[in-house]
């Protein structure tokens, strides 16, 4: 329901611009699933999204706001394009692996750190994660346009040069390498959390921090780690970003794909499984935002207001019911926010 | 604060006073210049901290202050074109700040969505709706807030200049600072902000409708948020232009953390990044290290990362214990 | 089903429910055979042969005062001066977008596509090899091999900045000089600069030149007004009494700061800001530009004549008129810009010595 309204509103929008919402919304499906190349596009776009997604929604299991996620994606991605480019002569079973790990490990590094500054000086992961945002921003573009800036030919762009195709994650017809294997990740992180010891232990902390300290779990350790694993996940989707879609890293292109995860995580109400869907569903209006442009001169900022208004929906059933005059369904509320993390 | 922390405060304040007073001898131009401009910048993030901290306390997070500015800064530079008034505009960036803060009571409060959901609700939707909007052809005939100078203070040698001749909404910020530093710490209005913010059942049962006053709250800091957005149309840029907030509200929250919600706190806190980003761009001017501007970028947000860490020894930046948690009668 | 998988099959029912509701009395006969929107456009009768014009601006608006925004005009200006041609753009908003982005045009039958910036240049070199038959014009894409069908319309920045250089080299009483940039990722920025402080030096030789670039990433280089201000504002504090701000809107910000202080001078980027920055007319006594413009318009009116020539298309760089400050440019001066002119022109002037 909340799809349709978000839907509504934004026709609405549309006709108080003078569009026509039909023509829009048919651009947008057909750019996004009118043909093989559209479809592509969608689910390459969606693939990030879901990891960074369940980066958010691991952290949230735990009770913790990951709001590094796009400081994480970008060091992932620029680390996993150094060792694409940087080495050749493997094999792509070596070499493949070889680059996604290190952007994993990149990753969760970067989120580790806030997470161990955490446990240690009891520093303010909110703080540390927002300046770590900032400073990848940095160093990633500095990377990318000094020591490892591709100088061949004529190319002026500050990005990397294009990685070895034994590091390039293939395509099979119309669906990415890297969607199959978000989609196993997420899979995995649904059963970490609902089928291991560890996964219990993350939840329990996320559900009430005391009880679970009284209990014997060191909580302190689940927090640290917990960052480090929602790291790891948003670096992961950096380098399959590098490395199934950009082939290469180039500075500013990543722009925004770590906090998108915090929009997907809420859509999904931080369910790993739930992030599949909201991913598909940001990547559809993505994907097909530019033709939706182009046939009825609808601007594309238009996909972001019908997103908010989604999630607004999404968060507030009560609206709905109350608009429709359904009868109250006693559903849990979904809250995630504890604060941001008691030191 | 404990006599010990209050010793090393003054000792650090003094060692910083005889810093500036060391570089001043060597260069006022340049020391002026950075020190105007750690004020300046100062400004927005201060403000922003104030708008989160008046929330937080009572108990709501608001990582949707990035979304206030940018639609304040909107609505300011709009009907300040619009009516060639910039007093108007001022007013209507507060306008819309209250909307927004209004906004986000109804959502986090009074439907109980979740607070980042709410937050996160505001941000895209201010950024779609300005970009949606914003009418390329329009600009800021009238020209932007101008420094005002208070008199002979504005005379005096370095503070003159950095503290005495700044334009009005900078000052009305200093005056902020004080007015709800005591209306958060002296008056009755903020012992019960804070109660609801600690213990909202032990405050119920003492007769404090929680929700209501929260609803408040959160309305007026928007309020603060929004004026702070004018001040970003107004008075430090004089123009509007796409996604300008960049970044400065949830800069503002780490502002908030690092003052451990307090304003003076909060604007020391602001003060000290401004202070960094002026430096790195003093650095760049004067060519001083051949290091590629990223690296010097880098500056004030691994200092901070290092202050943070350290400061943990000051004693822990402890929430609000109700923080992000809806509020159930009964 | 979980809950979310519901949400997205009921988004694709609802989309294509309105669709199919609303969309069959909008659309013309049934008998049409494709999706596009070809078959509305053809209700337009076409007095003489269609030719279409598309522009995929860079991550960045048609309306963002400068560089897009000049490209676009030029389209207009050039589709002007040709019969029966219809122009449209598309704004990308990621870099991943540019291929779709181009393909969307081509789908569609254009004759000439044109890009903006140099970050399209590779999609804009695969578009045009896989279509031998349209045209395509980059904006500020250097050529490094020719190809028949693509013309990179590029520009000498440095000469611009040059000029401009040299002329606030004579204009400032401080002998200080400050530039406010935008970011040293994108090479023409930085030949901006490079002129700007080398053509300073050339009339001035005991100017000092401060310059910064922004700090952050390129997804905030551009679009940060409250840094150009507030760094604007440190290099007057300083001593600088003329400011040249290159940059998109973080130039501007620049600009708009330094029209608050009496007796700053402020150049601009790109085209004659004169128009596009009403606040900055204070200080603003002119432009370093490059005529996209001119440029676009040019080699599109090429391109219906057929004489459009593959590789690199030299644009006009120049400075912009001095407006208000008409006055405060003497004879003197005036004779100097007309010799630096001259010698950038023949190449006895290198604006950018190694």
């Amino acid at each position: 329901m909340a799809v349709v309204f978000g839907v509504l509103i934004g026709a609405l929008l549309i006709v108080s611009q003078g569009g026509s919402p039909a023509e829009a919304y048919k651009a947008l499906l057909v750019g996004g699933l009118g043909d093989s190349d559209a479809v592509l596009r969608t689910l390459q776009k969606a693939t990030p999204l879901i990891f960074g997604g369940l980066a958010v929604a691991f952290a949230f299991k735990a009770g913790m706001f990951n709001i590094g996620g796009q400081g994480q994606l970008l060091v992932g991605a620029v680390f996993a394009a150094g060792v694409g480019f940087g080495i050749d002569g493997l094999p792509v079973v070596i070499h493949l692996p070889a680059a996604l790990i290190v952007g994993a490990v990149a990753g969760a590094l970067w989120g580790g750190i806030a997470g161990t500054l955490k446990a240690t000086t009891g520093a303010h992961e909110v703080i540390v994660t927002i300046m770590l945002n900032f400073v990848a921003g940095n160093l990633t573009d500095w990377l990318a346009a000094n020591p490892w800036k591709d100088n061949s030919g004529s190319n002026i762009v500050a990005r990397t040069p294009l990685v070895e195709n034994s590091a390039t994650i293939p395509t099979i017809g119309a669906v990415p390498v890297g969607f199959l294997l978000a989609v196993a990740v997420s899979i995995a992180c649904w059963l970490v959390l609902e089928r291991t010891s560890y996964g219990f232990e993350v939840r329990s902390v996320g559900h009430n921090r005391h009880a679970a300290q009284y209990s014997g779990m060191k909580v302190g350790w689940i927090m640290s780690s917990t960052m480090a694993v929602s790291g790891m996940l948003a670096g992961l989707g950096g380098a399959v970003e590098s490395l199934g879609v950009d082939g290469r890293f180039e500075a500013g292109v990543n722009v925004g794909l770590g906090f998108e995860g915090i929009t997907i995580a809420l859509l999904a109400r931080a369910n790993p499984l739930g992030v599949i869907p909201a991913a598909l569903l940001v990547g559809l209006m993505e994907a097909g935002a530019a033709r939706m442009q182009y046939k009825s001169d609808v601007a594309p900022e238009l996909i972001d207001v019908i997103q908010a208004l989604i999630l607004f929906f999404v968060a507030a059933p009560i609206i709905i019911r109350w608009l429709l005059r359904m009868r109250h369904d006693n559903s849990e509320q979904l809250q995630l926010g504890a604060g941001w993390g008691k030191s | 604060m404990r006599p010990r922390q209050k010793q090393l405060l003054y000792a650090g304040l003094t060692a910083i006073l005889i810093l500036i007073w060391i570089f001043y001898s060597a260069d006022d131009l340049q020391t002026t210049a950075v020190l105007a401009g750690t004020v300046r910048a100062a400004t927005l993030l201060a403000l922003g901290a104030m708008c989160g901290m008046i929330g937080e306390r009572s108990g709501v997070v608001n990582i949707g202050i990035e979304g206030q500015f940018l639609m304040s800064a909107f609505a300011a530079f709009t009907i300040a074109s619009m009516t060639g008034s910039l007093f108007m505009g001022t007013l209507a960036g507060v306008g819309m700040g209250l909307i927004m803060g209004w906004l986000l009571a109804a959502m986090a409060v009074g439907l109980k969505v979740d607070q980042i959901i709410a937050g996160t609700v505001l941000n895209i939707s201010a950024l779609g709706l300005t970009s949606f909007f914003y009418d390329r052809s329009r600009s800021l005939g009238i020209g932007k807030y101008t420094n005002i100078d208070l008199g002979p203070l504005a005379d005096l040698p370095l503070v003159g200049t950095v503290l005495f001749s700044r334009p009005p909404l900078t000052y009305l910020t200093m005056v902020l600072l004080v007015v709800v530093h005591i209306a958060l710490f002296r008056s009755v209005w903020g012992m019960r902000t804070r109660a609801i913010g600690e213990h909202p059942g032990a405050a119920d049962t003492v007769g404090i409708d929680v929700l209501k006053l929260r609803y408040f709250n959160v309305t007026i800091a928007g309020g603060l948020a929004g004026f702070g957005g004018s001040y970003l149309a107004l008075e430090a840029v004089g123009t509007f232009s796409r996604a300008m907030s960049g970044g400065r509200g949830f800069l503002a929250l780490a502002v908030m953390i690092f003052g451990r919600r307090t304003p003076f706190g909060a604007y020391a806190a602001a003060l000290f990044f401004g202070f960094t980003t002026a430096l790195q761009n003093q650095f760049q001017l004067n060519n001083t290290f051949d290091i590629p501007p990223q690296f010097v970028g880098m500056l004030p947000f691994v200092v901070t990362i290092v202050v943070v860490a350290l400061s943990g020894l000051f004693g822990s930046m402890r929430d609000p214990a109700a923080l992000g948690q809806s509020y159930e009668k009964g | 089903m979980t809950s979310t998988w519901r949400r997205f099959l009921a988004l694709l029912m609802v989309f294509g429910l309105l669709t199919a509701a609303c969309g069959s009395d909008s659309d013309s006969s049934s008998s049409s055979s494709s999706e596009s929107a070809s078959s509305s456009s053809a209700e337009e009768e076409e007095p003489a042969e269609e030719f279409k014009i598309g522009l995929v601006t860079d991550t960045g608006k048609v309306d963002d005062k400068a560089f897009n925004q000049s490209a676009w005009e030029g389209a207009l200006s050039g589709a002007a001066q040709i019969e029966g041609a219809t122009t449209d753009y598309i704004e990308t908003e990621e870099s991943k977008d540019y291929a779709n982005n181009i393909q969307l045009f081509l789908d569609d039958g254009a004759n000439v596509i044109i890009t903006v910036g140099f970050g399209l240049g590779e999609a804009t070199i695969e578009a045009a090899k896989a279509n031998p038959d349209v045209l395509f014009i980059g904006v500020d894409q250097f050529q490094g091999e020719a190809i028949p069908n693509l013309a990179g319309l590029v520009f000498e920045e440095a000469k611009s900045g040059f000029l401009a250089g040299a002329l606030a080299g004579m204009l400032t009483k401080s002998n200080i000089v400050g530039a406010v940039l935008g970011t040293d990722l994108v090479p023409p920025v930085v030949f901006f600069k490079e002129g700007w402080e080398n053509g300073a030096k050339y009339t001035n030789p005991d100017v000092q030149t401060i310059s910064t670039y922004h700090p952050g990433g390129l997804d905030v280089a551009f679009g940060d007004p409250e840094w150009g201000a507030t760094t604007a504002r440190q290099a007057l504090d300083q001593g600088a009494d003329i400011i040249f701000g290159a940059g998109g809107a973080t130039g501007n910000g620049a600009l708009i700061e330094v029209a608050t202080e009496e007796g700053a001078l402020c150049v601009g980027v790109d085209w004659d800001q004169w128009g596009t920055v009403p606040e900055a007319h204070p200080c603003l006594v002119t432009s370093a530009m490059k005529d996209i413009v001119k440029g676009v318009s040019d080699l599109l009116v090429a391109a219906k004549a057929g004489t459009l020539v593959g590789g690199n298309f030299l644009g006009d760089v120049d400075i912009a008129p001095y407006h208000d400050f008409e006055s405060m440019v003497t004879d003197d001066m005036r004779a100097t810009i007309e010799e630096v002119r001259a010698g950038l022109a023949d190449g006895s002037i290198n604006p950018m010595p190694e």
